[in-house]
């Protein structure tokens, strides 16, 4: 690859020496000629120069670093980067100025499905609906004769919401791959973008209306008015903020570019539809409003005027489904439109080949055509039509006939020697024109090669050399060209539009070529390796199945919404499930006070989660949609933060107590009783810890004397030194004459008391609530499960209800901590993996200690397997259901937000999981195996 | 003929008839519809835009309705007098009312100042449902409230006709709040309009079937008889 492009450069380096003659005089007489056309030139030169500079600047060394790679190929560049370098050192002083002269100003009212709007023109149906056709004076503008406006069918590439559009139309790259580098944290753009440019270049940019953009640039803007986009159902603020900002603003000199975004037709389409009154009250406001734009910008267009410059650009960011969705890639939603209008004479026509629209007929005979536009190449025609660099990253190309339409905005006239000399109009208009697409497509070329040097999967290498090959190619062209253009400059024996618009042609394809690939392999996905990894899951789902012969799927088939409360919809099961308990405990008439405490227990968990979650959520939204805080006493009451001290500390100290009991009775011995008096010693240190933190004065007075950095470290060793205990316990188990249930409870009850201490101080004040829950939940489940249990005597009976309960239970209880985004392992899965799977044999054994039947070690170690592979293939559905959702959403506007982080936490639980019951199966079958398996093979 | 009417005199808590059954359930379901429909058109609300305005009229004709047909089929009428019937049946809604709203609130309801009104409208409107018609019926006798309600093995038409509809109505519900947490942002997500919505479609689906079982059960009958 690089050996080409240095053999290249050294070419084209030789061919430039031996023109460099010429070149000059050329750019002399330019000179000499005056600067109608030097400015279009120079403005392209601009943009080239700044180019290189913001590359250094913006992204800082990396970047460099690349160049310097590349340095052969940023040399070699091409022959309108040659012929315009003369320009850059000869005319550096004159250019600024030039550029400085217009006030081009642009006008971007970003109106959310502008498709809507204008859907009539679109739309093949005849049909007319009471929605269509509603900015008639867009219709009005663009189809009058001899008009400087023009209608765009604008081509949006999914996913079509806004934040992702935004950041698209900004970068002119495409979103799905934009995402990947930023979802994780703030939405601000990193990457460069038009916006950007217009900053670094000196122009004063003013924003109002959606706060998205405030979200996106939030140091850009010289003056914005943000109004929230967030409540969907507010079809008003934004667009009278809008309103009430635009007017005043036309008449001001305050600003360069001016975007006002309205949301009305979005939050009207998204709450009612889009055959509805609001919406086409909203589509009646927004053409009064344009009306009234364009008549300003009109009465001030006059040369010299404020506006005479203007351009103004009237567009949808994406369009909506008839039911106001949008976010999915099907016509309705990618489709949207483009207004530009600029207020100089009409533009000179370009040749039809690179017109690209289509023409219909309307009822009274009048041809209406309509161009297209690839959302994509918005940025660079925009950047190209107020003479800014191109964004960094845009892998748009310059749209001929957006272009065109600025082509009048120069005032230039009387500076006419060059025309009349050597070109006419169209053939200036297409010289000016694949100058731009040159330095386009260098800066296309340079990015795919920047991009393919510092990616990891990148391109394809074929891929690359196609690519090449093409702008090879097309630069060649264009250095044989430039070469006969200087040779018979002189001679107008023959016309320069062939050579001009063969080399559109070639350029055309470089773009096109690189847009397609681009598309291919950043917004595709690999779906044969995703269909096998969902088909392995599946299988393996299948596999454990028969394994455990009882299927019980209905809690886990519920959780295939895509919600985002995953907390509260397991919640709602668990609660289920308890119900259904409390029910039959009611009918067989006991245990109804386990019942009742369960369904508290569930109920009281909820509202803790609710609590936790509307305490960090910012928005004061949020916290009137969850209003448990009013039942609580208001925040910062002092009872309350009383409570919250107290309440973990006593957890603990209940903890401590229950451990102890349980310790003392028989069955403990040796070994074993050492390990968990190790645990209430961690239960009591974290009980002072916390004491010493509270901001309870006395408590805090009281144990002010010890060293707060020592405790943990000295939980966490005593939580090593139990481990370690435990294995050597394993090692060395002496205690063959007990038998295998006794064992079994006591290790379940070391290892869980080994891991709950530092799993607690890890996960702060909750950890102690939670671990009391767990047990009061086990507790509970146990009991009731017993007596589900206790007149049937079937050899597999086994209740697959009390596991699901169990999963789900920890499931909610990972909803409670998780959101304390502590990144450690061992706090991210402690209570929602290690704990549920480690203490999973409860359930079996507390069955036979509450119960009664005596069956053989095999057949107990038959039902912790089973129970362990119950476990494990619902951790499994639920993570297949995962993946099955990722897959569907895969285009869908949170998946990198969302889904993906989700998917990876989950495959990680289940991989963990997995290891974990393997570790526990190996742990608990051990013991007593001795004397257990004669009796069971009598 | 004269044999029927002996057993109605002998046991009068199943006496009631196939088309007694029917025209009960025609009644109920006509006031769930009569009542959507003045509101709909009479105040022009719905349970979208007016939650509790309109789940305040829907369970005050329907209680009325359930409350007033069923008396008649009270078990006891000997002991009870119809009016007294209705006032257990009255007395019984709010008490109802309590137990499916402490139901609702432990599977996720949400609480507040604001939701309170629907909460206590929406309860009352359930309570119409599943508990106003058995204590109309039954009033204060245990094993009938355990069998019916505990352990689902309605006994005979009149305890098909109340178990079935209010089994229908909380399942509808519970079914009804499977939307909710979905992020479709729309307004009839929000507690309690779909599970409303679910629990109408329960009642109405648990009535059809009642009419079912009382169908069958009245033909088993004539066929022992025969």
């Amino acid at each position: 690859m690089l050996p080409e492009v240095v053999l290249e450069g050294g070419e084209r380096g030789g061919s430039a020496g031996d023109d460099e003659d010429e070149v000059i005089s050329l750019c002399v007489s330019r000179q000499r000629h005056g600067a109608r056309h030097g400015v279009d030139v120079l403005g392209i030169t601009a943009v080239l120069q700044r180019h290189t500079i913001s590359i250094v600047t913006r992204n800082g060394r990396t970047l460099v670093d690349e160049m310097v790679q590349l340095g052969d190929s940023g040399g070699s560049r091409d022959s309108c980067l040659l012929e315009q370098n003369f320009h850059i050192t000869a005319t550096g002083a004159t250019y600024l100025n030039l550029l400085a002269s217009p006030p081009a100003t642009l006008i971007t009212v970003g109106i959310h499905q502008l498709w809507i709007a204008l859907s009539s023109l679109f739309s093949m149906q005849s049909e007319k609906k009471a929605w269509m056709d509603k900015l008639s004076v867009l219709q009005k503008m663009a189809f009058s004769e001899g008009s400087s406006a023009k209608i765009f069918k604008a081509i949006a590439d999914p996913p079509t919401t806004s934040l992702q559009r935004l950041k698209g139309l900004a970068t002119g790259g495409l979103p799905t791959f934009i995402d990947v580098g930023n979802s994780f944290g703030a939405p601000a753009i990193a990457e460069d973008n038009f916006i950007h440019q217009l900053v670094e270049n000196g122009k004063r940019v003013m924003m109002m209306g959606d706060d998205t953009w405030i979200q996106l640039f939030p140091h850009h803007f010289n003056k914005s008015h943000p109004y929230p986009s967030f409540n969907v159902k507010d079809l008003h603020t934004v667009d009278n903020g809008c309103i009430e900002h635009l007017f005043p603003a036309l008449y001001q000199e305050d600003w360069d570019v001016l975007i006002a975004h309205f949301l009305g037709v979005d939050h009207a389409g998204h709450i009612f539809g889009v055959d509805s009154m609001p919406m086409i009250e909203k589509l009646e406001q927004y053409n009064l409003m344009l009306e009234k734009v364009i008549e300003v910008l009109e009465s001030q267009s006059e040369p010299g005027g404020l506006h005479e410059n203007t351009f103004l650009l009237v567009m949808g960011d994406h369009g909506q489904t008839l039911n106001g969705d949008h976010g999915g890639g099907s016509a309705e939603e990618v489709e949207t439109s483009i207004f530009a209008m600029s207020f100089k004479k009409p533009p000179t026509s370009i040749p039809s080949e690179l017109v690209m629209s289509s023409c219909k007929l309307d009822l009274d005979g009048k041809k209406k055509c309509i161009s297209s536009i690839q959302q994509l190449d918005f940025a660079v025609t925009v950047s190209a039509l107020l003479g800014i660099p191109f964004p960094f990253g845009s892998i748009g190309r310059v749209n001929p006939e957006l272009y065109a339409l600025g082509a009048g905005r120069w005032n230039l006239d009387g500076i006419n020697a060059w025309d009349s000399s050597n070109l006419s109009e169209l053939e200036e208009w297409l010289l000016n024109y694949v100058n731009v697409l040159c330095i386009n497509s260098w800066q296309v070329k340079r990015y795919i090669d920047v991009y393919s040097a510092s990616s990891v999967i990148g391109f394809s290498s074929e891929d690359l050399l196609h690519i090449s090959n093409v702008y090879v190619q097309a630069e060649q062209n264009w250095a044989n060209t430039t070469k006969n253009l200087l040779l018979h400059r002189n001679e107008r024996s023959h016309t320069l539009l062939p050579a001009f618009t063969r080399q559109i042609d070639f350029y055309f394809s470089f773009l096109s070529n690189v847009s397609e690939l681009a598309r291919s392999k950043w917004t595709e996905f690999n779906l044969k390796l995703m269909g096998i990894g969902l088909g392995t899951m599946l299988i393996s789902l299948f596999i454990i199945f028969p394994a455990i012969q009882r299927v019980n799927n209905l809690y886990t088939t519920s959780l295939f919404s895509p919600g985002v409360e995953e907390g509260k919809v397991a919640s709602f099961l668990l609660a289920t499930t308890s119900i259904v308990r409390l029910r039959s405990s009611i009918m067989k008439k006991k245990m109804l006070f386990e019942a009742v405490s369960f369904l508290l227990l569930i109920s009281i968990l909820r509202f803790t989660i609710e609590v936790g979650l509307s305490k960090q959520a910012a928005t004061s939204l949020f916290l009137s949609a969850s209003p448990s805080w009013m039942l609580g006493v208001a925040p910062g009451h002092p009872l309350w933060t009383y409570m919250a001290e107290i309440g973990p500390i006593l957890a603990v100290i209940l903890l401590a107590f229950l451990l102890c009991r349980t310790i003392c009775s028989s069955i403990f011995g040796g070994l074993w009783k050492y390990i968990n008096l190790g645990t209430i010693l961690s239960y009591v240190l974290i009980a002072v810890y916390w004491g010493a933190e509270s901001n309870i004065p006395t408590l805090a007075l009281l144990l002010q004397g010890m060293k707060k950095g020592h405790i943990p470290r000295m939980i966490y060793a005593i939580g090593l030194g139990q481990l370690l205990l435990v294995a050597v316990g394993y090692l060395f188990d002496k205690d063959r004459e007990l038998d295998y249930k006794r064992s079994l409870v006591m290790k379940t009850v070391a290892i869980l008391s080994a891991w709950s201490p530092t799993i607690i101080i890890l996960s702060g004040k909750q950890g102690s609530l939670v671990v009391l829950a767990l047990i009061i939940g086990g507790y509970c489940i146990v009991r009731l499960e017993s007596m589900e249990d206790s007149d049937s005597d079937a050899i597999f009976t086994f209740n697959p209800l009390a596991i699901t309960q169990w999963n789900l239970l920890a499931v909610f209880d990972e909803f409670a901590l998780v959101r304390q985004a502590i990144l450690l392992a061992i706090d991210t899965f402690g209570f929602s993996h290690i704990l549920p799977v480690l203490g999973l044999p409860f359930l079996a054994v507390c069955k036979f200690l509450f119960g009664q039947n005596n069956h053989g070690k095999d057949f107990r170690f038959n039902q912790l397997s089973q129970m362990y592979m119950m476990y494990g293939l619902i951790t499994a559905t639920m993570v297949t259901v995962t993946i099955i959702c990722v897959t569907i959403h895969r285009r869908h506007l949170m998946v990198w937000g969302l889904f993906a982080p989700k998917f990876v936490f989950d495959v990680a639980g289940l991989v963990l999981t997995d290891s974990l019951i393997c570790l526990a199966s190996l742990l608990y079958s051990g013991g007593p195996t001795g004397d257990s398996f004669p009796k069971t093979e009598r | 003929m004269a044999d029927q009417s002996k057993k109605e005199e002998e046991n009068p808590a199943k006496s009631i008839s196939v088309p007694q059954a029917f025209l009960v359930h025609l009644i109920s379901g006509l006031g769930l519809a009569a009542s959507l429909w003045v509101a709909h058109n009479l105040y022009s609300i719905n349970l979208v835009s007016h939650p509790s305005i309109t789940l305040r009229l829907i369970w005050i004709v329907e209680s009325a309705t359930v409350i007033l047909i069923y008396s008649r089929f009270r078990i006891d009428p000997q002991q009870c007098s119809y009016l007294k019937a209705v006032v257990r049946g009255i007395l019984a809604l709010p008490v109802g009312a309590l137990v499916n709203a402490l139901g609702a609130i432990a599977l996720g309801a949400p609480v507040g100042i604001q939701y309170l009104p629907k909460t206590i409208n929406w309860s009352l409107l359930m309570s119409s449902f599943t508990v106003a018609p058995a204590a109309s019926v039954f009033g204060l006798s245990w094993t009938y409230w355990q069998r019916i309600f505990a352990q689902t093995k309605p006994n005979g038409p009149l305890e098909y006709m109340i178990c079935i509809p209010a089994h229908g109505a909380v399942i509808g519900g519970w079914f009804g709040a499977w939307p909710m947490p979905l992020d479709w942002e729309r307004p009839w997500q929000e507690w309690p309009v779909c599970v409303t919505y679910g629990a109408m479609t329960g009642y109405l689906v648990g009535m059809l079937a009642s009419s079912g079982f009382v169908l069958a059960n009245g033909r088993r009958q004539r066929l022992k008889e025969d």
